[in-house]
């Protein structure tokens, strides 16, 4: 799959995600934007990928562990 | 940027500050004058009085002539675009005020002397006590009482202690307001009819302020405006562009050379180190720069695309001094990713990688993934020089 980042992909896993009304942990914590909201989800903002810190804030902050994130330059 | 002196009383004015009448002259326009004027050239550098940028007239043919000389001479490198022309009245009395950062206090510092006209640095080496100093705080800024305090310390009294206190607290506002690194009225004169007149102003602004206010980035965009000063390239112009992207560090501050070594260097003092040791292993650089606080992925990228867009150069040298504000990785990222999106090899194109601090092993898994050879804390930054330079032939 080509990522739009060359380094770093993240995922939601929408069917366990609480959804943005219960918890939108992800979007209120990231500190480069790489969560939005879209209707009651959070979306992954491409664009923003390259950004992405490894804080983990967001992985913390899901208590339904619905985040993935991966490294593409890990093998 | 330094502002000329036509442009700084313009501001002066805005905040109220009097000033003598006057007006911009061009060649060769036709001169009405009812009395003695002086003819001031508009160079953005000091000294200009004793280096004949400022003449006196009393008849419009004589101050047609000097305003024609003034526009062909040049003063201390530079030659005007325009002459100011301003009213000559009586002066009963000079005083001296300014407001600069003093680095050391890490403060702005409020600056007054009964003394104007004088070259104020030579005057407190001279007779420090008749040179007054006070710092403020941003935050608390220069109130009226501190101003008067600081002027009635310095010997004034009377009516004349209301109107320099609040000239004095009225160029810290313009110092504040406008993210000026100086703001010098020298002198502001107590002229024979009571008034108190900005004769003379030099104005600075943080270059990197200057978009923050639009009537300073029109003036900074008039290439009309001075001749004679070093203007930006096309190139960093692109660069300063790219650092203004985001306010996430520094990665776009260049100077262009015409090498065929491109720089990402930086950190605390390292870039001129880093710069002069690829020149003294016989490289040549392609550009200066500064990169450093953490800047984001999305500068550090388009800095390097910037960089080898230009013309024969194929080479990147990346060097920084051990950085713990900087992040290994994120540099290395941008660098990756400028590289690929211009279409070639980061294996083949980074000439060396000399960036140890912090998430340093991150930023060796991403170079190495990509075939880039990566040199740690133990190689110096002469040493990474020399290999640049050595990879580049
Ligand atoms: S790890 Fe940090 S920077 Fe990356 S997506 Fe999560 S919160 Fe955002
Ligand atoms: S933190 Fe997890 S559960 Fe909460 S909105 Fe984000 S993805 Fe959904």
């Amino acid at each position: 799959m080509s990522s739009p980042s060359e380094f770093i992909v993240v995922e939601v896993d929408m069917a366990a995600c609480a959804g943005l009304a219960r918890c939108g942990g992800c979007v209120r914590v990231c500190p480069v934007s790489i969560f939005q909201k879209s209707g009651d989800k959070p979306a992954v903002v491409e664009k923003n990928l390259d950004e992405c810190i490894l804080c983990e804030r967001c992985l913390q902050s899901c208590g339904p562990e619905a985040i993935t994130i991966r490294k593409l330059y890990e093998a | 940027m330094r502002l000329l002196e036509h442009e700084s009383k313009r501001i002066l004015e805005k905040y109220r500050i009097a000033l003598p009448v006057g007006r911009l002259v061009g060649q060769g326009e036709p001169l009405t004058i009812d009395g003695p004027v002086m003819l001031k050239a508009q160079i953005p550098i000091g000294g200009r009085g004793k280096a004949g940028g400022i003449l006196a007239a009393t008849q419009a043919e004589e101050a047609r002539q000097k305003v024609s000389h003034l526009l062909k001479s040049n003063i201390r490198g530079y030659i005007p675009k325009a002459v100011y022309m301003e009213e000559k009245k009586a002066v009963k009395q000079e005083f001296f005020m300014g407001i600069t950062y003093d680095t050391v206090a890490k403060a702005p510092v409020a600056i007054f002397s009964a003394e104007g006209g004088v070259d104020i640095e030579e005057l407190a080496q001279r007779k420090p006590a008749l040179v007054r100093k006070e710092h403020f705080t941003v935050h608390s800024r220069l109130p009226l009482h501190r101003a008067r305090e600081i002027v009635a310390e310095a010997g004034v009294s009377g009516k004349l202690l209301l109107g320099l206190s609040v000239a004095l607290a009225t160029i810290a506002e313009v110092f504040l307001d406008y993210d000026a690194t100086v703001v010098e009225v020298n002198p502001l004169a107590l002229m024979d009819d009571g008034r108190l007149v900005a004769l003379d102003c030099h104005l600075e602004i943080d270059d990197d302020a200057v978009p923050r206010h639009a009537d300073i980035a029109a003036m900074e965009k008039d290439t009309g405006r001075v001749e004679g000063e070093r203007r930006m390239s096309d190139f960093e112009r692109l660069a300063f562009n790219i650092d203004n992207l985001d306010h996430r560090g520094v990665a776009g501050r260049v100077i262009e050379f015409d090498g065929n070594l491109g720089l990402i260097i930086g950190g605390g003092g390292a870039s001129l180190t880093a710069f002069d040791a690829i020149r003294a292993h016989g490289g040549r650089p392609a550009n200066y720069c500064e990169v450093g606080g953490n800047p984001s992925v999305l500068k550090v990228k388009e800095l390097t695309r910037l960089i080898l867009s230009k013309p024969g150069v194929d080479k990147i040298a990346v060097i920084m001094n051990v950085v713990s504000n900087t992040r290994v990785d994120m540099m290395a990222r941008g660098i990756v990713k400028g590289i690929l999106e211009s279409g070639k090899n980061p294996a083949q194109t980074v000439a060396v990688f000399r960036v140890p601090g912090a998430w340093e092993e991150e930023g060796h898994k991403i170079l190495s993934k990509y075939g880039v050879p990566i040199q740690d804390r133990t190689v110096s930054i002469d040493e990474a020089a020399r290999i640049a330079v050595t990879n580049t032939h």
